[in-house]
């Protein structure tokens, strides 16, 4: 074989190899990214269902919003039209706590965090997975964090009566803690002591 | 030109350019990182080592070896992509580059994949929390991140360290679960301290410290012989170890030697002749005979403090970069210093310099040395006014379940649930310090509140969290580290576990 031809061949195979890595990427993206992006729409479109039962009329809920400088659970009134099933109501409890306080009360979780999931057991004990943007801007501290988590389980077990305790879920992992400090791996009971008395 | 010149000058620039591509193919070419590094087996009355290779990031062990560890493997079928390998009566299949494994026809999953790796079938080291418990009727033991499983009826001993300044160098002090024979040696500039044969389960691999003698403290059990190795900053230092408390303490004085003149011996408790540290290049000494124990001291009550985060886990942030680990250390230091001033507390740190501490290790420290008080640092978000203290103590997700009288007592504490025996004192400790925080002047002190703190859950003593503010992306930390405000809260921490001491709040 001359040199020439052996050159060729050299490049040759290097071309093959570097086509090869891009088909990769290729098949990565075409089948693997799709299946993840189509996840994530129909997470959203559970989301919205929830949000958008129309069925009955509206109703005044409770949520909890937290205040730094009292330490305290503060309650809002707050309108929501329930869905039928108890999974899609603490769904809605969830993302309307996500959507923030008309009172200009503190924010419990970011706008971005969606609910990738609830479960809800036979022994009252709803499983709320949370996607990760929960910890995303969510200031590290004891007290901010066991504010959010009280929030989520006082509202959630007060205005659905056969939710007993929650279990928060980070996505799809049992988690130690929310962002460093409080405790998560129980599931937890509402703690009405937490709430603003005389409101 | 030459046709045959020319042609000539483009093979060969053809032959450069071919080469240049390989170089960079080869440059740009996913590293596979490999690293070879003993792996050790503690059985009851063995050890033995197994290399282990690091695979992009993940520990590999030879699976052959592993099970002729643990048993006896009885057979094995090796095809072109596939291994069976009957073990007892278990029957185990692995394809390469498959997180599955089929034991019995079930499948576990591995969190990385099974690798072929010169020409030996190796396995994450997850394959030993998750599928050699199935595989053999002894207990396993493996904490995560360690290179050393203890398979059997093996109860290793631990340790805390702490280092204390002294006039002219350091002390360091290690306490250890069981009763530990030390031999001494001194190897390229370092002290070896060798701990004896039996297992030793450090709660952390090495101690950094910022000390002007000790640099840092190493746990080693490469070769299967568990030591400490001490670096200390320079070369000419002393070395004092002695053994207390019938050997479950040692003490390691690293001192400056004095004037060639005046060299007067250390007062009662150090060997006659100090191991004086080698330079890199000189000789090493000889072995030094078991170390004598010195008589006991009067037990003094153990105060834990407990710098949240550290190593990879910052905590919170301030506006001017000022990271929550960092700041809490400060505090914990300043109040270290001022409860040994008083000379009534023995002190325990869960962490030195910016070690990483799980919750579990930070639990495991205060209740190995008997805490009395544990107390948790934190800083954070607490709304608008700075300073600002909350004292939180545990509170448990759902309430502890009533004791009733049919309720049988138990012999064990769950170790999740240590801390519900002591809700009661960590309250009064909360409102013990609470009280003393109130005076200082200019702070705002919340009410002592209950939280679900994850540090305090197992830890088996009178426990709180103390959370200073505010330090926020949007807040600036300059009244937190004020030197006369953190000088202020530990005197106001002695004043509390006075008050408590003589039976107040």
């Amino acid at each position: 074989m001359s040199l020439r031809a052996k050159i060729f061949l050299l490049i040759l195979l290097v071309v093959l190899g570097a086509a090869t890595f891009y088909l990769r990427s290729l098949a990565k993206r075409v089948f693997i990214e799709p299946t993840r992006h189509a996840e994530e729409t129909a997470r959203a479109k559970l989301s919205e269902f929830a949000l958008q039962s129309k069925k009955g009329s509206s109703q005044t809920a409770t949520l909890y919003f937290p205040s730094l400088e009292q330490g305290k659970l503060v309650p809002e009134g707050y309108s929501i039209t329930w869905a039928e099933a108890n999974v899609d109501r603490v769904r809605q409890v969830v993302l309307a706590l996500a959507e923030g306080s008309h009172q200009g009360l503190r924010r419990v979780l970011p706008a971005s965090t969606s609910v990738r999931a609830v479960f809800l057991a036979p022994d009252g004990t709803a499983y709320v997975d949370l996607s990760n943007d929960v910890l995303s801007e969510f200031p590290p501290g004891i007290e901010t964090e066991s504010l959010a988590i009280y929030s989520l389980v006082n509202s959630i077990t007060m205005n659905i009566p056969s939710v007993k305790k929650v279990q928060f879920l980070i996505q799809g992992q049992e988690v130690e803690t929310l962002d460093g400090h409080a405790d998560l791996t129980a599931p937890f009971a509402p703690d009405p002591t937490g709430i603003k008395s005389g409101s | 030109m030459h046709s045959s010149t020319l042609r000539r000058f483009h093979e060969s620039r053809l032959f450069i350019a071919s080469i240049v591509l390989l170089a960079l193919a080869t440059l740009f070419w996913p590293a596979r990182e490999m690293r070879s590094d003993n792996f050790v087996f503690y059985f009851p009355s063995s050890r033995r080592l197994l290399p282990f290779e690091t695979i992009q990031n993940t520990k590999y062990l030879p699976l052959l070896q592993i099970l002729n560890a643990v048993g006896k493997v009885g057979g094995l079928q090796e095809k072109k992509n596939s291994l069976k390998v009957w073990f007892g009566s278990a029957q185990i299949e692995l394809r390469p580059d498959e997180s599955k494994v089929r034991v019995d026809g079930t499948f576990l999953n591995l969190p990385q994949p099974v690798r072929v790796s010169n020409g030996q079938w190796v396995v994450p080291v997850d394959f030993l929390t998750t599928v050699l418990p199935r595989l053999t009727r002894q207990t396993v033991e493996y904490q995560e991140g360690t290179n050393r499983i203890f398979v059997g009826d093996v109860k290793p001993s631990s340790f805390t360290v702490r280092l204390d300044p002294l006039a002219n160098g350091a002390r360091l002090t290690v306490q250890f679960t069981e009763k530990v024979a030390v031999r001494t040696a001194s190897s390229n500039g370092k002290w070896v301290m060798f701990l004896g044969d039996h297992p030793i389960e450090p709660m952390e691999a090495g101690y950094h410290f910022q000390n002007p003698y000790v640099s840092d403290l190493q746990f080693d059990d490469q070769d299967g012989v568990p030591k400490l190795v001490l670096s200390p900053t320079s070369s000419g230092l002393n070395f004092y170890p002695m053994l207390a408390e019938g050997g479950k303490i040692l003490l390691a004085d690293v001192l400056k030697p004095p004037p060639a003149v005046a060299q007067t011996p250390q007062p009662g408790q150090l060997p006659a002749t100090p191991a004086t540290t080698p330079s890199a290049a000189g000789p090493t000494l000889p072995p030094s005979e078991e170390l004598p124990a010195a008589p006991p001291g009067p037990p003094l009550p153990v105060v834990v403090l407990d710098a949240g985060h550290g190593g990879a886990e910052d905590g919170g942030r301030s506006r001017d970069g000022l990271l929550e680990k960092d700041l809490v250390a400060q505090y914990v230091a300043r109040v270290r210093l001022a409860l040994l001033a008083t000379n009534q507390y023995r002190i325990v740190l869960t962490r030195t310099g910016d070690a990483t501490a799980s919750f579990e290790q930070r639990a495991l420290a205060a209740n190995l040395a008997g805490a009395l008080y544990f107390l948790s640092f934190h800083a954070g978000d607490v709304g608008a006014a700075s300073p600002r203290i909350t004292v939180f103590s545990f509170q448990p997700a759902a309430p502890p379940a009533p004791v009733t009288k049919k309720t049988p007592l138990p012999n064990f504490i769950p170790w999740a649930q240590a801390q519900e025996a002591h809700l009661d004192a960590s309250r009064q400790l909360a409102l013990a310090l609470r009280k003393q925080f109130a005076l200082i002047n200019g702070v705002n002190v919340d009410t002592p509140a209950t939280a679900p703190v994850r540090t305090l859950r197992s830890v088996n003593a009178s426990a709180v969290a103390i959370e200073l503010g505010r330090l926020a992306p949007d807040a600036d930390s300059t009244p937190l580290t004020n030197p006369a405000f953190q000088q202020q809260v530990a005197t106001a921490v002695v004043q509390a576990l006075a008050t408590l001491e003589k039976g107040g709040t």
